[in-house]
């Protein structure tokens, strides 16, 4: 049973002449078994924060906490987790066997037969017991993925951490390994954290996603939650795709005014109390091209999907994505009402970022836009 | 076929010529605009290149350089040794090897030496003779020590300076490499001074601590061994370098797997390190091998190659049989049987070492 507490987590790169600070005052609670992604934009921290548990870097300040046990300062390989590479870091010398019975060799007094057997077992789940004498080079990038991942799973650690683990995979590979990666996790119960910059990933595979930005994390929830109520305008902006419209609008009373003559009166103006100005912002999939109203808006080009349109539109030189009914198709140039329900809409304070209302509308909709791509 | 083939060429050539207004075109464009001195240098040639007439197979007159210089002075002393290697030279040539009569221009080669054929005999020679033994024991003795030690030596400099606690590496890095750039000679002579039994400095501080003078000249043992010191001094460095650069390109996150796979400092260098460093290693120890092989500046100025000949080694008696006793084939012989036998110990390192 291995949970994981992180406290207070700081992490700063002394580099001689300056200080960067890369992870400042992270908390979080991870539950045992649970699959836990962190996410946000290259240089967020999120891949110090997973080296940290790994023990690879030294905590600056702050505690970290597997179950019981205080590891803050523990070596990596008392720690008794596992690690997955970006770039795999299979042992180039060394065949696929060796490879994945590496750990179980150097860390554990079992005898050879038993490694052997324990590397054939990992091998067969993993689908790669022909591969097993071949040395890493003459593998594909997806055959890697499973030795790295075997190397992972072979020594039944109580954390597994995973850096970007699919990002050398192609498009297929990787949404294939993704729901691999997902059953595998859950039938091993092994507590997991999962470093993606793609937050589609985020939302797919995560229990609970974690976004950073700048080194301090911002929200941690489910998919859910951090799509419908997001914390501040940066994770709104992170989470979904294609992302969130914003506008800078002006409050007048209980209307909303923004750049060319965009205009949208609400029905409750108890969030905007006290603001002059805020930013509005609509997921794409909420704002309905209709046949006349009040805002408008050029059609600057369409995108035919097949089961959908986006529709990209331009309002005052500000863009606007739409995702619409495969019927609805206007014609590039022209110009189209749109709408969007108030239940639809966020808010945030156009200063601090930080949300004044979110979405309220029924779960439904929000959560199949959420998780279908 | 024949007409699909024109029609192709008809068809390139028309594109061709379009593409070439369309080049000089745009180049005018480019020239009208200001452009800095440079520019205009470079749209000087090109117009130069298009003025110029193409001539047929120029390019060989181009490369003819390197070949002509190469067989000259690589091709032909080779193939010269070789065919030296089975006569007995007698003196400079006389008379005419061949001559060249083109009417106003008269070429005459005149002929190298004045050889006589003795088949094998050269090389039966050398099989009996005690000092060509004596050579090859001498020199495979200094290499069998001097190798290992050096690049021992060299990789746990390198280990040390590519450690990350380590501060000014450049400048350890600069001071350890800097005996490579040391005139042989030269540094030879400090070595000769340094080691000079009554006067030298060692044994001045070796006397301080109260320790006896070492005979370190004229001790066959010691003679060896100071050769052995001064060569290591001058190529440890080189090869820490080589071995620097190869450890630098070892990806960091296999030492990050290693430690995660619970692996301590020794077994790092014992399953990572060393297996990638293996091609880097072997080059070096090739590259030593045949370098202390071909020792001869060392033993001839500090040494002279005594004590009763101790430190003589295979290339300092080619030299001896050579510019000293003038036996020019029996010196291309040795020459032939000592590239044979480097050659062999080149390619079985290369075998052993190298199956990946």
């Amino acid at each position: 049973m291995s949970g994981i507490n992180i406290t207070e987590l700081d992490k700063v790169y002394d580099s001689g002449t300056e200080n960067v600070v890369a992870v400042e005052g992270l908390s979080v609670d991870i539950d045992h078994g649970e699959f836990l992604v962190l996410v946000g934009p290259s240089g967020c921290g999120k891949s110090t924060t997973l080296r940290c548990l790994a023990g690879l870097e030294d905590v600056t300040d702050g505690s970290i906490r597997f179950g019981d046990e205080e590891v803050t300062d523990r070596r990596a390989s008392e720690r008794d987790v596992a690690m997955v590479f970006q770039n795999y870091a299979l042992y180039p010398h060394m065949t696929v066997r060796g490879n994945i019975g590496f750990g179980l060799k150097l860390s554990t007094k079992l005898s050879g037969d038993e490694i052997e057997r324990k590397v054939e077992s990992v091998a067969e789940m993993l689908g790669i017991s022909e591969l097993l004498d071949e040395k890493p080079k003459a593998l594909s990038g997806g055959q890697q993925q499973r030795v790295a991942l075997g190397r992972a799973i072979v020594r039944e650690p109580s954390v597994f951490l995973m850096d970007e683990p699919l990002s050398n995979l192609d498009a297929k590979l990787r949404s294939e390994m993704r729901t691999e990666l997902q059953e595998l996790q859950t039938d091993l119960d092994v507590t997991t954290v999962y470093v993606t910059h793609d937050q589609t990933e985020a939302m797919a595979m995560g229990d609970r996603i974690a976004v950073m930005n700048g080194g301090v994390l911002q929200q941690v929830g489910s998919p859910e939650e951090v799509y419908r109520s997001p914390v501040n305008r940066f994770v709104a902006d992170f989470i979904g795709s294609p992302s969130i419209n914003l506008l800078t609008a002006d409050v007048e009373g209980d209307t909303l005014s923004g750049p060319g003559k965009f205009a949208y009166e609400l029905d409750d103006s108890d969030p905007v109390a006290g603001h002059d100005r805020v930013s509005v912002g609509v997921r794409p999939e909420d704002i309905k091209v209709v046949e006349s109203g009040r805002n408008a808006a050029d059609v600057t080009v369409v995108e035919p999907m097949g089961n959908e349109n986006f529709l990209y539109m331009e309002i005052d030189g500000h863009e606007l994505t739409a995702r619409v009914d495969p019927t609805v198709r206007p014609a590039e140039g022209s110009r189209v009402a749109f709408d969007f329900d108030e239940t639809a809409l966020y808010l945030f304070d156009v200063e601090t970022g930080d949300a004044l209302k979110t979405k309220t509308d029924s779960v439904d909709s929000a959560v199949v836009g959420a998780t279908e791509n | 076929m024949a007409t699909s083939d024109e029609t192709d060429e008809r068809v390139g050539e028309t594109y061709r010529r379009r593409a070439r207004m369309r080049v000089r075109r745009t180049t005018r464009q480019i020239r009208r605009a200001a452009r800095p001195a440079w520019d205009r240098v470079r749209f000087a040639r090109q117009d130069l290149t298009a003025a110029v007439p193409t001539l047929p197979r120029v390019a060989y007159l181009f490369i003819a350089p390197f070949f002509v210089l190469f067989g000259l002075f690589l091709a032909f002393p080779v193939a010269y040794t070789l065919y030296l290697s089975f006569f007995e030279y007698q003196g400079v040539g006389e008379g005419s090897l061949f001559w060249i009569d083109l009417g106003p221009v008269y070429i005459e080669i005149p002929q190298i030496a004045q050889l006589s054929f003795v088949g094998a005999g050269n090389y039966l020679r050398l099989l009996g003779n005690d000092l060509f033994w004596q050579s090859m024991f001498n020199t495979s003795y200094i290499l069998a020590i001097q190798v290992p030690l050096m690049i021992g030596l060299a990789l746990a400099l390198a280990l040390a300076l590519n450690a990350s606690f380590m501060r000014f590496k450049g400048v350890f890095r600069t001071a350890i490499a800097l005996p490579v750039s040391a005139n042989l000679v030269a540094y030879s002579t400090v070595f000769l001074l340094l080691f000079n039994e009554q006067l030298g400095f060692l044994n001045y501080v070796l006397s301080g601590v109260g320790l006896g003078p070492v005979p370190w000249l004229t001790s066959e043992f010691w003679a060896r061994n100071t050769i052995i010191a001064a060569v290591t001094w001058r190529w440890t460095g080189y090869n820490m370098i080589i071995l620097l650069a190869g450890l630098q390109t070892i990806p960091q996150q296999l030492y990050e797997a290693a430690e995660i796979d619970g692996a301590n400092r020794w077994e790092k260098f014992r399953y990572v390190t060393l297996p990638q460093l293996k091609p880097v290693l072997l080059f070096v120890v090739v590259l030593s091998t045949i370098g202390t092989f071909k020792l001869f500046a060392e033993p001839y100025v500090i040494t002279g190659g005594g004590p009763t000949n101790a430190t003589i080694t295979i290339v300092q008696y080619i030299y001896r049989q050579a510019f000293v006793n003038f036996n020019l084939g029996y010196a291309s012989a040795l020459t032939v049987v000592f590239v044979a036998v480097v050659s062999v110990f080149s390619i079985l390192q290369i075998k052993l070492g190298g199956e990946d």
